[in-house]
């Protein structure tokens, strides 16, 4: 399949802004699902709400738009309706995190089969650069115009404590590894998180020096650490994430029983 | 394999000229259609994928482009030569 049969070509150029991670992403998505041959009319897309939310209505398939911080809460609610389909939410910080974070950590512990990928661009990007629950510690923000002095929420962390059966966290400037960890978790059963750093240059890269693009993801290559070389340097995660580095790999792959196994709607879309 | 810039889909973000290892992108100076100084190939010569009949070593740009901006295309004859 080519690019733009997986895309709606009549919508490009997208809205993002000039240099915009999510686009990156969106590539390394279409080169994962197109290197697995899965079926774009037999997979679902859910997006909730943000400019990182309105990936799946560029997709050439039957997609979701949900209120904010609900992408979860409806894909479940799809798997078990339709378990022939796959199920693809694409998410925010602020969407998953914040106002979703429930339902993040509850898709999690249910490990429901479905893949949940998440652009942390550190920002609230749509609605003009609030702080999210990512904005690393003493970064400005809109509203922390003295530096955010609280620390940062580590997704992935999370999505490892709260159950999900593959968790993954890597930057744009790691498009390979990324394509190859949204691989993996496309053929994952049960909960599959893969966490993008990602820059947002209008919102968050303008008000912290980085106004360029490329800064940003410079900034992404020298603070990226393998997560099995922190282990070995004891950091702590949560107080330096972002702020002093960006811990990236696979944070988990394992086969926990999915939710559709635990209450019998059995087939793996 | 060379790449080609879409100059209807580029905006100007320059990712392809700092991801590139070969340096085969520079900065542009004309004003697009669209309204951005559009990013050139100015070396696609130096490509890793260059005279690789279609083998591809290295797609760096190709995936980090944000606005799906560059393609490949296979060479002219008197590109094949370079
Ligand atoms: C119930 C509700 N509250 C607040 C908003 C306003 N709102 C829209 S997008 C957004 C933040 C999105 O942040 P994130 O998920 O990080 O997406 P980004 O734009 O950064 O990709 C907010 C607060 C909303 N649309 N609905
Ligand atoms: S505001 Fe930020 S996240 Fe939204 S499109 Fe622009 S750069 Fe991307
Ligand atoms: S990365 Fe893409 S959009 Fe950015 S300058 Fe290069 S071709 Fe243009
Ligand atoms: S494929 Fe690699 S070497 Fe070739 S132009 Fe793109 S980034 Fe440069
Ligand atoms: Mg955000």
């Amino acid at each position: 399949m080519e690019l733009f049969e997986f895309y709606r070509k009549d919508r490009w150029p997208h809205v993002f802004c000039p240099g915009c991670g999510i686009g990156t992403v969106m590539n390394c998505f279409y080169r994962a699902f197109n290197e697995l041959e899965l079926p774009l009319d037999k997979t679902a897309f859910i997006g909730g709400i943000g400019c990182s939310s309105r990936i799946p209505l560029y997709i050439n398939s039957d997609a979701l738009h949900t209120t904010h911080g609900r992408a979860i809460a409806f894909a479940t609610g799809l798997r078990l309706a339709k378990p022939e389909l796959k199920t693809v939410v694409f998410t925010g910080d602020g969407d998953l995190g914040a106002i979703g974070g429930n339902h993040f950590i509850n898709g999690c512990r249910r490990n429901v089969d479905m893949t949940v990928i998440c652009i942390n661009n550190n920002i609230y990007g749509m609605t003009g650069g609030q702080a999210s629950i990512t904005t690393p510690h003493d970064y400005q923000s809109t509203t922390t115009p003295y530096g955010n002095k609280e620390y940062p929420f580590d997704l992935a962390e999370i999505a490892v404590a709260a159950g999900a059966n593959y968790v993954a966290r890597w930057t744009t400037r790691h498009v390979h590894e990324l394509t190859r960890s949204l691989k993996a978790a496309l053929q994952k059963k049960g909960f599959a998180f893969v966490e993008v750093v990602s820059q947002c240059p209008t919102n968050f890269g303008r008000r912290n020096k980085m106004a360029d693009p490329t800064q940003m993801l410079e900034w992404f290559r020298q603070s990226s650490v393998r997560r099995d070389k922190t282990k070995a340097a004891e950091v702590d995660h949560v107080d330096l994430n972002l702020a002093g580095q960006i811990t990236i790999g696979e944070f988990v792959d394992r086969n926990r029983e999915c939710y559709e196994e635990l209450i019998g709607v059995g087939k793996h879309g | 394999m060379k790449p080609v810039i879409d100059l209807k889909l580029c905006k100007a973000c320059n990712i392809c000229v700092y991801i590139c290892p070969k340096k085969c992108y520079s900065k542009g100076a004309d004003l697009s259609e669209i309204g951005y100084f559009a990013a050139v190939v100015s070396a696609a010569e130096k490509c890793y994928n260059h005279n690789r009949d279609g083998k591809m070593i290295c797609e760096l740009c190709v995936l980090s482009c944000p606005d799906q901006a560059i393609s490949w295309h296979p060479e002219t004859e008197e590109e094949k030569r370079k």
